[in-house]
């Protein structure tokens, strides 16, 4: 993964934060390709509940993930306030359906502090950390986790 | 990446083309070419191989094209006889040399094992066979019915050539605009020469125009070298050898002066003399590409020459007539680009295709006729856009020789392991076929013909017990078809054992054993997964990849497989792949809300059946009745999980296909918006394979649509409805 994932100490990192089902989370914003309104998306036969299907992203196709329904949140209701974050994985795009983005935050990687057993599954494995500021607490995404493990479903 | 790096991937990407030469070359001599630009061609081949190996210092490889070069270079040099076996034994030396090159690329040294033994090989030929010097008063100097004197140089060695002995030669050589531009030199190549021997120069100017008319980037002079020097005349041709093509030259030995260390010369010797050097004219003739030569080759010193011999020299030169045309790998103007260029062309034409469409389908929204200026516009602009998109994907389509080029030595290698005997007959090289499909076809053509060769053919001592000829035929054929390309493999073996198939199948519990199956249906049992049809698992075919796995990267491509056998005959697999992967016809329906894109070729026909036509089969099944056949009927929003009803096939639309796992069906639409050219997009650059989908596309208005993967799709609906009678359920997986 592109990402550092121990970045040398006092390096700061700059991560975009919005927000999706009523939760604040935030991703590397070196991760973060572009941010875009939402658009219908074409929806995937025989694909998990929360791909939401694949729009044209200028002659790419680029799958949707609802990111509240992914960590086993309510599914976002797609309005015309609600906002597409397309991130690069690896070598893939994809984009993430949240309600809004909030902020970009500069942060000391001190700030971060490991996930706790939260007893949510989807929770531990999608989030890398826990960022406080001030009094608010910013879960830090994985994206590399996010999408489903790549197995041949048509074999 | 540093520079020399970047040298060395394209010296690597030329030594693929030079094996690739080198190979079909030795190929053409095996079946019986005799033109001596073949053997040059194989040698130069062999002989740029060593000199770029050279250059960037891989040892190895240098030392064994030494060796290699040296044969051949006696066979072109006609001291080694080329007979059969010696062109079997250098096609083996130039899989070798493949793997050689092979290993330099990944930065180690080939085999060594095998390398000895190659060698020893190629050294016994070395010296097993110069072709005995015959004595010079049994020559036969008599001109051919052409009126060329032949083998002249064999005769004059043993009275003119015994040992190193300073002789004298002159070499005029006449650079071609050619040259300078290749950034060579004139100078570079007396210097060369001047280290030979002693050298004297003279500058021809007669062809330097005046002044107002010099054309300063065109070659004027010419230069008369005489050289005296103890090395064979090969080192002298040596110095030319990388300018060859790009300069007129002539290199011949002067009579010797009759001096007190040489016997008196008789006037036989003279004329052997005269006869040498009209053969040295004639080789001259032979390599230098263009009239020049012959018209610039200095009269040889006439003194020392008797009267009867110069008019068998004018002869020989002049019934010559027009020289060869220069071999035409040197005038092919071809230039190396990076395939992502090209590939970012077609992403911005089908882009433009995209837009074209979209603009075409915002127009007709506010009213425009097609007969309107803006109509008739539009029109143009499609047409114009598809002409460039067919252009665009003709810069990346290519013939599929480069494929098949591979395949002789896997079928050497294959023929070895087995003990069969095996001549490869291919077919349709030059049809082309776009890059991204080449790239994917070499595999399926690789598992084919080794099936062709481990299952299809027999032993030779069961061929001639069955009464054919011990060589079996594998025939590998690429052609057109609809705007598709077919490749199919066939081989005259003992074609497939139907009863042990199906026995085998019934064994492995794929099929019931009372299932009823047809001949066909039987043949394309071996594509179910795991299948081996070898009672031993041999090692060639049957390292687990069985022919499902060919099946099924075929159909990645949106290909189809099929095999066909006639027992004792053999049997024959066609493939069928499109001619692109990046665009493809389809016909844009709608279903529950969706639009989705069948590919045209998949379709039969479409039609809207009557209610009568429309038969209920079990409480979920249903088969539509078209003209005297029953087809099933397959729900496209239903299987894809796009709608839980049915939608009624008699308020819809009926899209009759062929699906290469179950046959016929028939895919239940709502509607048909019409027939499209669309732009391939894969899904899984970004996410990933999903069933029953080929790949999506971008329609008009900007949006997403998929297109359906039609045999998946009815595989699908198979595997909802599973039947007992059923034997295709896993193949259709």
């Amino acid at each position: 993964m592109h990402q550092p994932t121990n970045p040398v100490a006092n390096e700061r990192r700059e991560l975009t934060s919005f927000w999706a089902g009523g939760q604040e989370y935030c991703v590397d914003i070196m991760s973060v390709r572009e941010i875009r309104g939402w658009s219908a998306a074409t929806p995937l036969p025989q694909s998990p509940q929360y791909m939401r299907g694949v729009i044209n992203l200028r002659g790419a196709v680029l799958p949707i993930m609802d990111l509240a329904e992914r960590l086993d949140l309510p599914p976002t209701q797609p309005s015309e306030r609600s906002v597409i974050i397309v991130v690069q994985v690896g070598e893939r795009l994809v984009g993430l359906l949240v309600d809004a983005v909030s902020d970009i935050l500069s942060i000391n990687p001190d700030q971060i502090q490991p996930t706790p057993d939260v007893g949510c599954d989807q929770a531990k494995a999608f989030i890398r950390g826990l960022i406080t500021i001030d009094d608010r607490m910013v879960s830090e995404i994985a994206v590399e986790r996010l999408l489903p493990e790549v197995e041949v479903l048509a074999a | 990446m540093d520079e020399l790096e970047e040298i060395k991937i394209t010296f690597f990407q030329e030594c693929d083309e030079l094996l690739g030469d080198l190979e079909s070359g030795l190929l053409s001599i095996d079946a019986g070419a005799t033109d001596p630009e073949l053997i040059n061609a194989v040698f130069r081949a062999v002989h740029s191989i060593k000199g770029g190996a050279g250059a960037f210092g891989l040892e190895a490889l240098v030392r064994y094209a030494h060796v290699f070069e040296t044969l051949l270079d006696n066979v072109r040099g006609g001291k080694t006889d080329l007979r059969s076996e010696l062109v079997k034994a250098l096609l083996r030396a130039a899989d070798v040399l493949a793997d050689h090159v092979a290993a330099a690329k990944q930065g180690g040294e080939g085999d060594a094992v095998s390398t000895a033994a190659m060698v020893e090989e190629l050294e016994a030929w070395i010296s097993g066979g110069p072709v005995p010097t015959a004595p010079a008063e049994e020559v036969n100097i008599e001109p051919n019915e052409d009126g060329i004197v032949f083998t002249p140089i064999k005769l004059s060695i043993p009275e003119v050539d015994e040992g190193p002995k300073e002789q004298a030669w002159t070499i005029t050589f006449q650079p071609m605009d050619e040259l300078y531009s290749k950034a060579n030199e004139a100078g570079l190549l007396i210097r060369e020469i001047e280290r030979l021997g002693k050298i004297e120069v003279e500058l021809l100017d007669d062809a330097l125009p005046t002044f107002d008319s010099l054309d300063p980037e065109t070659a004027h002079f010419a230069w008369k070298v005489r050289l005296r020097t103890e090395v064979p005349e090969e080192r002298i041709r040596e110095v030319f050898e990388f300018v060859e093509g790009h300069c007129s030259t002539t290199i011949v030995r002067e009579a010797p002066a009759p001096t007190a260390t040489e016997p008196a010369a008789g006037p036989d010797i003279a004329a052997i003399i005269a006869a040498a050097q009209a053969g040295d004219a004639q080789a001259a003739a032979n390599s230098a590409p263009s009239e020049e030569a012959t018209a610039i080759a200095p009269e040889p010193p006439a003194a020392s020459l008797p009267a009867a011999a110069v008019p068998a020299l004018a002869e020989s030169m002049s019934s010559r007539g027009a020289p060869p045309p220069a071999p035409e790998k040197g005038n092919q103007a071809t230039i190396r680009v990076d395939p992502e260029r090209i590939d970012k062309l077609i992403d911005l034409v089908g882009e433009l295709v995209i837009n074209q469409a979209m603009l075409a389908q915002r127009v007709s929204g506010h009213g425009f006729a097609a007969s309107s200026d803006v109509g008739r516009g539009l029109d143009e602009l499609e047409q114009l856009t598809r002409d460039i998109q067919d252009s665009v994907m003709a810069i990346r389509a290519q013939p599929v020789k480069s494929v098949f080029q591979r395949m002789p030595r896997l079928v050497r290698e294959i023929a070895g392991q087995t003990g069969k005997q095996v001549r490869l007959v291919t077919e349709g090289e030059g049809t082309e076929v776009d890059k991204t499909v080449i790239e994917r076809i070499s595999e399926p053509i690789t598992h084919m013909l080794r099936n062709a060769i481990d299952h299809g053919l027999e032993t030779p001592e069961e061929r001639i017990e069955a009464g054919k000829p011990a060589e079996g035929t594998v025939r590998l054929a690429a052609l057109h078809r609809g705007g598709r390309i077919v490749i199919e493999v066939g081989d005259d073996g003992k074609g497939i054992n139907r009863p042990r198939v199906r026995q085998l199948a019934i064994d492995r519990g794929l099929i019931s054993a009372d299932a009823q199956l047809t001949d066909e249906e039987v043949d394309n049992l071996i594509f179910l997964p795991g299948f081996s049809t070898a009672a031993k698992i041999s090692d060639i075919s049957g390292r687990g990849v069985g022919m499902d796995v060919v099946r099924k990267s075929v159909q990645g491509l949106g290909g189809r497989i099929s095999i066909s056998s006639k027992p004792g005959l053999g049997s024959m697999f066609t493939l069928s792949l499109p001619l692109t992967l990046a665009v493809l016809d389809g016909m844009v329906i709608d279903v529950a809300g969706q639009t989705l894109v069948v590919p045209l070729t998949a379709i039969v026909e479409s039609l809207r059946p009557t209610p009568t036509e429309v038969k209920k089969v079990g409480a979920q099944g249903g088969v539509l009745a078209v003209r005297d056949a029953y087809v099933p009927l397959v729900d496209i929003g239903r299987v894809l999980g796009f709608q839980t009803v049915d939608t009624n096939p008699a308020e819809g639309v009926v899209l009759l296909v062929d699906s290469e796992v179950g046959g016929r069906a028939a895919l239940v639409a709502d509607s048909i918006h019409g027939q499209r050219q669309v732009v391939i997009k894969s899904l899984e650059s970004n996410y990933q394979q999903v069933p029953g989908i080929a790949a999506a596309t971008i329609l008009g208005d900007g949006r997403v649509a998929l297109i359906l993967d039609v045999d998946a799709l009815v595989a699908m609906r198979r595997r909802e409805l599973p039947r007992a009678d059923e034997p295709f359920i896993e193949a259709a997986e």
